[in-house]
């Protein structure tokens, strides 16, 4: 059998299809777990209740101590046993953000740890205090030194989303499956799925650097 | 009533009874410090001695274990407001502000360039217009020499350069007092001078400070009191000329002989 790069092009159209879909998975995915990765943070600092810490870092080490697949799984078949029925879509991106939250959150903890205590001081020293001292002045250096980690992560989470396949989002690998399927050919649709999956990832982690150095001057 | 008014003068800032532990070190030992309107006061002493925790409880950076601080009359706080409520905090943030705090490390913010750095408490805690904010943050720039650098990231500024920015951004808030903490210990020799100036010249203009120093040239100078500190305690207090050239206490003696055989005299 020889491969038969047409096969390819002519997929090329639904092909590209599944990557918005899978972009979109990823983006949306990793919006919320950026959002719920701080909330973690944010709690586990300022309240800093036993309890909380303690639910926390039970979370944090289950999501990194499981296969996401098997998260996949429990998200879209144990919801809805609890009355819960989100579809396909929205299970899928729920797993990633759980999943993915638990990275970030870790990630933002580790940017914080790089704020100096003087940039806190600093802030009240002038009366700054509460939702301006995080929102103004020490979340956004967070961020900033945290850039190149939370790039690598949602490179992660671009190519987890081709695992939503098995829980049926139409995403690149779904759709790549659905060609194969019909037509016979396997290793020309899935070559052009590797290779966008590939450009993907490439110009996200170049736009990592480019975010650097646009930041880097911003930073302690 | 002439009595009272004399007494208010002279507490402007009362530091009362302070006590801090920080575990079994004890930084402040029953301290009872007070500064009138207008005086400048240089905190001189060992690393260790207390000097930076004293200056800290004023503004209730570090609240202390025991005592109490006040403000022109207004309790900035006591002991028992340990666990303050959010009203408290307000408060406490409002008088902060007029306090405005220069550090050794300067603390200035990376994120922000050096008007937004001036500009930002302005519109948190002093609710000013983004206009009016700018407009103040410009001239205090200008006014400390940073009038060409106002859109630089403090990244690009020297250490000099940073500290004048901490100190423009202190300023913004039209502080009562002002506190520094070795305001030029992390500075390259030739940088120091021009944050001297800076401060030379808010002393003449009559701002009341505090400033824990080891430039005893630069406290000879602007000090209206230097106030010697040891083992968490203020052991000996005066005029510049007076306690820094005949010091009653051995240990003070002992402190400026010590900085005397460091610093490089010429023969």
């Amino acid at each position: 059998m020889k491969f038969d790069l047409s096969y390819t092009i002519d997929a090329l159209p639904r092909l590209l299809e599944g990557a918005t879909v899978t972009v979109q998975v990823a983006l949306l995915g990793f919006l919320f777990s950026i959002t719920l990765g701080t909330i973690i943070v944010l709690t586990r600092t300022t309240l800093n209740w036993r309890i909380l810490n303690g639910i926390i870092a039970v979370y944090v080490s289950f999501i990194r101590g499981t296969p996401l697949m098997i998260q996949i799984f429990l998200v879209y078949y144990v919801l809805p046993v609890t009355g819960l029925n989100l579809g396909a879509f929205t299970s899928g991106i729920l797993a990633i953000t759980l999943n993915s939250a638990a990275f970030v959150s870790e990630i933002l903890r580790g940017g914080l740890t790089s704020v100096p205590k003087g940039q806190f001081e600093a802030a009240k020293s002038l009366g700054v205090s509460g939702v301006a001292l995080w929102g103004r002045v020490i979340l956004p250096q967070t961020f900033i030194a945290s850039i190149p980690p939370l790039v690598n992560e949602f490179t992660q989470v671009l190519k987890a989303t081709a695992l939503l396949s098995i829980i049926t989002v139409v995403e690149l690998l779904r759709v790549s499956q659905q060609i194969y399927s019909a037509n016979y050919h396997p290793v020309e649709i899935l070559s052009g799925a590797f290779i966008i999956y590939f450009l993907l990832c490439f110009f996200v982690s170049r736009g990592s650097v480019l975010l650097e150095n646009h930041w880097r001057v911003r930073r302690a | 009533m002439m009595v009272e008014e004399t007494k208010k003068e002279d507490h402007f800032l009362q530091l009362k009874d302070i006590t801090t532990t920080f575990g079994s070190i004890v930084a402040l030992n029953n301290v009872n410090f007070s500064v009138k309107k207008g005086e400048v006061v240089c905190l001189i002493g060992p690393s260790g001695c207390g000097k930076s925790t004293l200056l800290r409880t004023a503004n209730w950076l570090t609240p202390p274990d025991k005592g109490s601080v006040s403000l022109d009359g207004v309790l900035v706080g006591s002991e028992s407001n340990k666990n303050m409520s959010l009203n408290e905090m307000k408060v406490l943030n409002g008088i902060r502000a007029k306090m405005g705090m220069v550090f050794q490390q300067f603390n200035v913010w990376p994120h922000l360039d050096a008007l937004e750095n001036v500009v930002r408490a302005q519109l948190v805690v002093a609710k000013r217009s983004r206009k009016e904010a700018e407009e103040k943050a410009t001239k205090m720039l200008f006014d400390v020499g940073l009038g060409e650098k106002i859109h630089d990231w403090p990244d690009n500024l020297s250490g000099g350069q940073k500290q004048r920015l901490g100190i423009a951004r202190a300023l913004a808030m039209d502080p009562v007092l002002m506190l520094l903490d070795e305001p030029t210990s992390a500075l390259d020799p030739e940088l120091v001078s021009e944050v001297l100036n800076v401060l030379k010249r808010l002393a003449n203009e009559g701002m009341t400070m505090i400033i824990v120093t080891h430039e005893l040239g630069f406290a000879s100078q602007v000090a209206d009191r230097v106030a010697f500190m040891e083992d968490g305690k203020i052991i000996e207090e005066g005029p510049p000329n007076v306690i820094l050239k005949s010091p009653k206490t051995q240990r003070l003696r002992l402190f400026l002989d010590k900085l005397n055989i460091t610093s490089f005299t010429p023969s």
